[in-house]
C-alpha cells in the first residue's frame, strides 16, 4: 500500500519527536524564575509566596526548626522546605549545585571546613545583605555572635568578609558519670594523691589515671574508665586534636590563625614537632586503657556507650546533654576538657548559615530573611526549649536570658544549658580548639585519621604516624585547590 | 499487486543501473533502533568519553562545571600513589577471598540441597533470604551483630575468649566484611548450582552408581563436567558484581580501621565525593572499567571456548 505522499514521512515524525523533547527538556533545566517581589511596607512581607530550599546536616537546632516553621511563614509568607542529611551527603549535593549554576538550595548549612573554605567563591558576602536597606538588618548586629563562634564559622582569609552566621556550636567537653565519681571521690582521691573531681584545672594525665582507676576499681558500676570517638572518621581527628593542642603541638605555624580566620596556602605540616609527637604518646597510652570499642566508635557511638552506662567519662560534644539527660537524669556531670603541659584545648564543631551565590536577587533576599530570623535570639531561644531539636545559642545576649541563667542548674528545661559553664569556658580564645580552616582540608583530615587509626591499632609507632600525616598533608597542600 | 514477470532476472538485468529504486542509508530497522542508541549514547557513550576528558583535567566546579586541562598529570599520580596499589591489593584479595568462598559454600549447599526430597523448597526459599536483602541493610545488620556492645556474634566470640572488637583491628574488620558478602551472596550461587544439577541426567548418575563409582568420583567426572557451564556463568556474575563492592563496607568500617577495607571503589567514591578530586577519579573509574573489562573477558573467552556464547 502506498503511503500518503504529503503527510509526514516515520523519519519526520521521529526528528519531530526528539526535538521537541531535547526543546522540553532544555526548557526545563535552563529556566528558574527569581521569588516573587511585593512593595509592601513591611520588609519582613515583600517576599511573600516565596519557596526556599534549606539543605542542612540532621543536626538539633534544625530538627527543631524543621518541627515548627509556621512562625517564618506567618512573619515572612515564605514556605521554608527543610532537606536534612548526614554532613557527607550535604557536602556532596552542596557542591553539586554550586556546579550547577542554579540555587535548588538557597540557604546552605555550610560547614567551615568542608563547605565555606573550599566553596566560598560560592557564598554570598552578608555584608551586602546587612547593607541592603530594604532588608531586615542583624538584630545585635554581627558582635552579637560568639566572637571565637563568628570567625571560626562566618569568616575566611578576609577578616572582614562574613560568609555565614554562627548557626550551631557543639563543643567537645569532658562528659562524666557524676554519681559515680561522688560516689567514689574519696576513694579515688586517697589512692591518686589529687581531687579527682573534673575541672578545666585537671590534666590529661590525671584523667588518664582516673580511667585507669575506674578500670581497676569499679568494675560493678562501669565497664570501662574512658572510651573515645576513635573510628577511623573524622572524630578520630577531633578526639585526638584535643590532645596534641594541649601538648603544644599544631597542625601548621600560625595554627590558632588558621583555625579562627583560615588560609588557602598555610604551608608546611608541623606534625613532626616534638610536641605533637608527645601528644600522640600519650594519645595511643590513652586509648590502649580506653573502651577497645573506641576504635569503632564515632561520636554518636560514643555517646551510646555512656548513655549505656559502660563508661565512667568520655570527652564529647556538649550538645549530647540533651539526651544523656534523657536516659540519665541527674547522673551526669560537664567540664572543659583537661588541659596538656602547654595549654588547654576544646574542640569547636559549629557551622554557620550561608546563602547560595546562584541565588537570583529576590532569591537571596529571602533567603536573607530566613538567615535573619533562624539565627535571632527569639528563634535561638524557642530552639532551646524544642522537644524536637535542643541546640545551643550562638549568641551571647541568648545566654544572658533569666530564664536560660535559670536553666543551667538541674531540673533544667534545657538540657543543653546544663553544659553552659563548661563551654563558656571552652569558647574562650585562649580555649577553643579551632582545626585548620583550610580548602584542601577534607583530604586532610582524611589523611590525618587514616594514620591515627594506623597508630591505634599497632601498624605504625605515633612517631611514624605523625611523619607520614606530615608528609601526606604537605603533598596534598602542595596540589593546592580550584573549586 | 505487481506481477511476478516484474521480478524476472531478465528484467532485472535489463532495467538501467540509474533507474535502481534508491535504498534509505538508514532502514526502518535502523529508523526504529534510533531512540534506543540515542538512549544508549546520552547514558554511557557521552559520559564515558566525558569521562576520558576529565581523567586528563582539573575538574571545577563553581560558576559551571569546566575542564582544565593538565595532561597525564591524573595518570602520573595514579600509577605513583602508593595508597592506590595498596588498594588494588586489598580488592584482589578481597575478589579472589569472597569469590571463591562463594564459589564453594554455594556449590557445597547445592549438592547437600540437591540430596535432600523432602522439604526441599522450604530450605532453598530459606537459604535465598540473604540475597533478598539490600547490601547496606546488610552492612548495618554485620554492624549491630558484631557491635561490642550488644552484638550476637562479638558475645559468642567473648564466650570463646576473644577479648578484641571484631571491627576494631584490621584483620577481623576485613575478615568480617568478607564474611557478610560471603552470607549474602552464597545463596545465588547455590542457586545456580542447583538449576545445573538439575539437569545432569538422572541416568548416567544412575549408570555410574551401578558401576560402583564412589560419590567423589561422581562428582569428579560426571556431575562437575555436566555443570561447569553453569558454574563459569555464575562466577561471571559474582566476579562483576565483587569487583564494585562498596555498601557494605562503607556502611560498616568506612574503609577502616587503618585502611584495612579501603578497597577501590571506596577509594574512588571518597576521591569523587568527599574530596572532588573529580579528574583523579574519572582516571580511578577508568582503571576500575579496564579492570572489570579484562576480568569478564577473561570468563566470555572460557565461555566462547565451550560454545556458550553462539
Amino acid at each position: 500500500m502506498d503511503g500518503n505522499p504529503l503527510g509526514p514521512t516515520r523519519r519526520d515524525v521521529l526528528r519531530g519527536a526528539l526535538a521537541a523533547g531535547a526543546a522540553i527538556t532544555l526548557t526545563s533545566c535552563g529556566s528558574q524564575e527569581d521569588a516573587p517581589h511585593v512593595a509592601s511596607a513591611d520588609q519582613w512581607r515583600q517576599f511573600q509566596g516565596a519557596t526556599l530550599n534549606f539543605i542542612s546536616e540532621n543536626t538539633a537546632p534544625t530538627a527543631a526548626i524543621a518541627a515548627n516553621t509556621r512562625p517564618f511563614t506567618e512573619l515572612t509568607g515564605i514556605t521554608i522546605n527543610i532537606v536534612t542529611l548526614e554532613l557527607t551527603a550535604l557536602v556532596q549535593r552542596v557542591a553539586l549545585d554550586l556546579a550547577s549554576g542554579h540555587a535548588q538550595y538557597q540557604v546552605i548549612y555550610a560547614d567551615p571546613y568542608q563547605v565555606l573554605a573550599p566553596y566560598q567563591r560560592g557564598l554570598v558576602d552578608l555584608r551586602t545583605m546587612q547593607a541592603e536597606p530594604n532588608l531586615p538588618h542583624l538584630p545585635g548586629g554581627v558582635s552579637d555572635f560568639i566572637p571565637a563562634q563568628m570567625d571560626a564559622a562566618g569568616r575566611f582569609v578576609d577578616p572582614n568578609a562574613y560568609y555565614t552566621l554562627p548557626y550551631d556550636a557543639p563543643t567537645m567537653i569532658w562528659q562524666y558519670r557524676r554519681d559515680l565519681f561522688d560516689k567514689y571521690h574519696d576513694r579515688m582521691a586517697n589512692d591518686l594523691g589529687f581531687d579527682p573531681t573534673p575541672s578545666g584545672e585537671r590534666t590529661w594525665d590525671e584523667y588518664y589515671r582516673i580511667a585507669n582507676w575506674f578500670n581497676k576499681n569499679a568494675g560493678s558500676d562501669v565497664k570501662y574508665g574512658t572510651g573515645h570517638q576513635a573510628r577511623q572518621h573524622d572524630s578520630l581527628m577531633n578526639d585526638f586534636s584535643n590532645v596534641l593542642w594541649s601538648y603544644g603541638g599544631a597542625y601548621f605555624d600560625n595554627g590558632k590563625e588558621v583555625g579562627r580566620i583560615g588560609s588557602r596556602d598555610p604551608g608546611p605540616c608541623r606534625l613532626d614537632s616534638d610536641a605533637a609527637i608527645a601528644g600522640a604518646e600519650f594519645y595511643q597510652k590513652l586509648l590502649a586503657i580506653a573502651d577497645p570499642a573506641s576504635t569503632t566508635w564515632d561520636w554518636d557511638g560514643v555517646g551510646a556507650a555512656f548513655r549505656a552506662g559502660r563508661l565512667a567519662m568520655c570527652p564529647n560534644w556538649h550538645e549530647f546533654a540533651a539526651s544523656n539527660e534523657q536516659v540519665m537524669p541527674g547522673k551526669a556531670g560537664y567540664s572543659p576538657l583537661p588541659r596538656g603541659p602547654v595549654t588547654t584545648a576544646n574542640m569547636y564543631g559549629g557551622t554557620g548559615v550561608a546563602i547560595s551565590d546562584n541565588t537570583r536577587p529576590h532569591e537571596r533576599g529571602a533567603a536573607w530573611l530566613f538567615l535573619v530570623w533562624a539565627t535571632s535570639s527569639r528563634t535561638q531561644l524557642a530552639n532551646l526549649k524544642s522537644k524536637a531539636g535542643g541546640g545551643t545559642p550562638t549568641r551571647t545576649s541568648v545566654y544572658e536570658l533569666p530564664e536560660v541563667r535559670a536553666a543551667e542548674k538541674r531540673p533544667s528545661p534545657m538540657p543543653n544549658m546544663l553544659t553552659a559553664a563548661a563551654v563558656r569556658e571552652a569558647w574562650q580564645p585562649d580555649k577553643i580548639g579551632l582545626r585548620p580552616k583550610i580548602p584542601m582540608w577534607n583530604e586532610c583530615n582524611t589523611a590525618i585519621f587514616t594514620q591515627l587509626s594506623r597508630m591505634l591499632t599497632g601498624g605504625a609507632t605515633p612517631e611514624d604516624a605523625m611523619r607520614t600525616i606530615k608528609a601526606r598533608v604537605d603533598q596534598i597542600v602542595d596540589r593546592g585547590w580550584v573549586a | 499487486m505487481t506481477h511476478a514477470a516484474d521480478h524476472s532476472p531478465v528484467l532485472e538485468r535489463a532495467r538501467p543501473e540509474s533507474a535502481k529504486p534508491k535504498q534509505p542509508r538508514i532502514g526502518f530497522e535502523g529508523a526504529m533502533m534510533t531512540p534506543g542508541l540515542i538512549l544508549l549514547a546520552a547514558l554511557s557513550i557521552v559520559p564515558f568519553l566525558a569521562l576520558i576528558a576529565m581523567s586528563f583535567s582539573h575538574v571545577r566546579l563553581l560558576g559551571g562545571v569546566s575542564l582544565d586541562l593538565v595532561g597525564l598529570r591524573n595518570w602520573a599520580r595514579f600509577f605513583t600513589d602508593a595508597d592506590m596499589w595498596m588498594s588494588w591489593l586489598r580488592t584482589i584479595v578481597y575478589f579472589v577471598l569472597t569469590v571463591g568462598l562463594e564459589m564453594v559454600l554455594g556449590v557445597v549447599v547445592a549438592l547437600c540441597l540437591f540430596r535432600v526430597l523432602r522439604g526441599r523448597n522450604v530450605l532453598l526459599g530459606l537459604l535465598l533470604l540473604p540475597m533478598f536483602v539490600a547490601p547496606s541493610i546488610v552492612g548495618l545488620l554485620g554492624r549491630y551483630l558484631t557491635d561490642s556492645t550488644f552484638g550476637l556474634y562479638a558475645w559468642v566470640l567473648r564466650s570463646f575468649g576473644y577479648s578484641g572488637d571484631i571491627l576494631g583491628s584490621p584483620i577481623s574488620a576485613f575478615a568480617a566484611v568478607v564474611l557478610m558478602d560471603v552470607w549474602e551472596w552464597t545463596p545465588l550461587i547455590a542457586l545456580i548450582t542447583l538449576a545445573g544439577l538439575s539437569s545432569v541426567p538422572q541416568s548416567v548418575r544412575e549408570a555410574a552408581a551401578v558401576d560402583g563409582a564412589p560419590g567423589w568420583m561422581t562428582l569428579r567426572y560426571i556431575v562437575f563436567p555436566a555443570i561447569s557451564n553453569v558454574l563459569l556463568v555464575a562466577l561471571l556474575i559474582r566476579s562483576m558484581d565483587a569487583i564494585r563492592y562498596f555498601d557494605i563496607i562503607w556502611v560498616t568500617t568506612n574503609g577502616g580501621p587503618a585502611d584495612a577495607t579501603k578497597i577501590v571503589p571506596v577509594r574512588l567514591y571518597e576521591t569523587a565525593f568527599r574530596f572532588f578530586d573529580l579528574g583523579y577519579a574519572a582516571a580511578i573509574g577508568l582503571a576500575m572499567l579496564a579492570f572489570s573489562i579484562l576480568i569478564a573477558r577473561t570468563f566470555v573467552r572460557l565461555l566462547d571456548v565451550r560454545g556458550l556464547t553462539r
